[in-house]
C-alpha cells in the first residue's frame, strides 16, 4: 500500500502505539472549594487548589477564595471524594440516568447542580443514600431543580471540611474588603489630576 | 485614665503589628506554594491595617499622624519586640515565628476586648476575628511540619529553639505594668504570657517537637525600650524608601 501523506492520518498511527508512561506529577492533591457569599445564596463552587491535607486546603481556601467580597463560610472537599456525573446531552436532564433508587437511607450526601455550561455548580441540597449513584436517584425526587441539570456532583457530607459557626468571625471583620480591589485606589483619577496640573 | 501608660501600650502593639506586617509582606512572590503566598499577603495586609488602627488611637491621644509615626521614626524610637524585626530566614523560622507571635497577639487582643478604654476595646474585638485566621493558619503548619518527615521535625525544632528566647521578649514588662492592671486598661504581660504558654504547649504537644522548660529560657528584652537588633534600621529604611524619596508628597 502506498504511504499515506496526509499528516492527519499519519498522526493516527501514533495512537496505536503505547503511550510513554507519564512521570508522576510532583504536585499536591487538589481540593474543591465552595463559598456561601450571602445568606440567601446557595453554596457555590468557586474553584480548586492544591494542598497537603483537607485542613490545610481549608486554611488556603479562606484566603484564596474569600479574601475579597462578603463571605459567610466555606466548604472544602478532596477532588477525588466527589462523584461526578457525565454531561447531559442537549436539553436532557442528567437525572434521566439515575432512576433506580434502592432506598433513600444511609450516608448523608451533598448534591451540587450545574445547569448551564460556563456556570458554577451550586448546592441543591442533602440526601441520604447508600452510594453516590443512589444519592442522585434519591435527589431526583427530593431536590428541586428549576430546569434540566447538565451535570451533578455528589460528595459524602462527612468528607467536607465545613466552616463552623464559631469560625464565621473570620469573615465578619471587614465584610467588603475594598482595600483589596485595585479599583478602590482610584489611581487613574489621580494620574489624570496630576497630568492636568502638568499641562 | 493614665495616658502615659496607655500610649506606651498602644505604641508597642502598633509597632509590633507594623514590623511583623512588613516582614510578612517580604514573603510575597517567594512562598513555598502559590496558596501560601496569598495567605502571607493577606496576613501582612491585616497586620499593617491593625497597626494603622492603633496609630489612629494614638493620634486621638495627641500623637503625630499615622504616616509620620510609621515612617519617620528612627529605630531607637520604635517599641516593637526584637522578635518581630528578625529577618525571615527560611520558611521554618518564619512560620514558627508566626505561630509564636500570632498566638500572643490573638490572646493580647482577646484580653483587650475587656479593656476599660473603650476605643481600644472596639478595635481589639475587631482584630480577634482577623487574627483567628492567622492562628488557624499557623497552628495547621506547625501541626503538619512538626509531625512529618525527620528533616521537617529537625528543622522545626531548631526554629523553635532559636525563636523561644525572642518570643518571651514579647512579654517584656512595661514600666507602667501595675498602673495598666489597676486601671483595667490591660490585664498585664504576665497574665498574657501565662495564657500564651498554655496555648503553645497545647499545639506543640500534638507534634513530635519538644518544648524546653519555660524557666530555662532567657527572654531577649530591649525592644520595648527602643534597644533593637541591627536588623530593624535596614527594615525601616526599606519601608520608608518611597515616602522619604519625596517627603511631603500627597499619596
Amino acid at each position: 500500500m502506498d504511504k499515506i501523506l496526509d499528516p492527519r492520518l499519519q498522526r493516527l498511527t501514533l495512537i496505536n502505539e503505547p503511550l510513554p508512561a507519564k512521570p508522576e506529577l510532583d504536585q499536591l492533591p487538589t481540593f474543591e472549594v465552595f463559598v456561601k457569599s450571602r445568606a440567601a445564596r446557595p453554596w457555590r463552587h468557586e474553584g480548586s487548589l492544591h494542598a497537603s491535607t483537607l485542613e490545610m486546603a481549608f486554611v488556603f481556601a479562606k484566603e484564596q477564595y474569600s479574601r475579597r467580597g462578603t463571605c459567610l463560610g466555606i466548604w472544602v472537599i478532596a477532588t477525588h471524594d466527589l462523584f461526578v456525573t457525565d454531561y447531559a446531552d442537549n436539553q436532557t436532564d442528567i437525572y434521566d440516568q439515575f432512576t433506580e433508587a434502592p432506598g433513600c437511607s444511609g450516608e448523608a450526601w451533598e448534591v451540587f447542580h450545574m445547569y448551564k455550561r460556563g456556570t458554577q455548580h451550586t448546592h441543591a441540597g442533602q440526601v441520604s443514600a447508600p452510594t453516590p449513584q443512589a444519592a442522585l436517584a434519591c435527589a431526583r425526587n427530593a431536590l428541586e431543580r428549576p430546569r434540566p441539570v447538565l451535570n451533578a456532583w455528589v460528595g459524602a457530607a462527612g468528607k467536607f471540611r465545613k466552616s463552623t459557626p464559631e469560625e464565621e468571625a473570620m469573615w465578619q471583620t471587614t465584610p467588603e474588603k475594598l482595600f483589596r480591589e485595585a479599583i478602590d485606589y482610584k489611581t487613574n483619577e489621580k494620574i489624570k489630576a496630576f497630568k492636568a496640573t502638568q499641562s | 485614665m493614665n495616658t502615659t501608660a496607655l500610649k506606651e501600650l498602644l505604641y508597642k502593639m502598633a509597632d509590633d503589628q507594623l514590623i511583623m506586617g512588613h516582614r510578612s509582606s517580604e514573603w510575597i512572590g517567594l512562598g513555598p506554594l502559590l496558596e501560601e503566598d496569598i495567605a502571607f499577603a493577606s496576613k501582612a495586609q491585616d497586620k499593617v491595617g491593625q497597626s494603622l488602627a492603633l496609630y489612629q488611637l494614638l493620634e486621638e491621644l495627641g500623637e503625630a499622624d499615622p504616616d509620620t509615626v510609621a515612617f519617620s521614626r528612627p529605630a531607637a524610637k520604635f517599641h516593637n519586640s526584637i522578635f518581630t524585626e528578625l529577618p525571615n530566614e527560611e520558611f521554618d523560622f518564619s512560620i514558627m515565628r508566626h505561630f509564636l507571635f500570632d498566638t500572643a497577639e490573638y490572646y493580647r487582643f482577646e484580653l483587650l476586648s475587656d479593656s476599660t478604654y473603650e476605643p481600644l476595646q472596639q478595635v481589639a474585638r475587631k482584630f480577634t476575628g482577623e487574627i483567628r485566621y492567622h492562628i488557624l493558619h499557623a497552628n495547621e503548619w506547625i501541626k503538619e511540619l512538626g509531625d512529618s518527615t525527620e528533616e521537617a521535625i529537625a528543622r522545626m525544632q531548631s526554629a523553635l529553639d532559636k525563636a523561644l528566647p525572642y518570643a518571651l521578649g514579647v512579654f517584656e514588662p512595661s514600666p507602667y505594668e501595675q498602673k495598666l492592671i489597676d486601671s483595667g486598661l490591660f490585664a498585664g504581660e504576665q497574665a498574657l504570657q501565662n495564657i500564651w504558654q498554655d496555648k503553645i504547649s497545647e499545639i506543640i504537644g500534638q507534634t513530635a517537637l519538644r518544648l524546653p522548660a519555660w524557666e530555662s529560657i532567657e527572654p531577649v528584652y530591649g525592644g520595648r525600650a527602643g534597644h533593637h537588633s541591627e536588623h530593624l534600621q535596614p527594615l525601616l529604611d526599606e519601608m520608608g524608601q518611597v515616602i522619604n524619596s519625596e517627603p511631603g508628597a500627597e499619596w
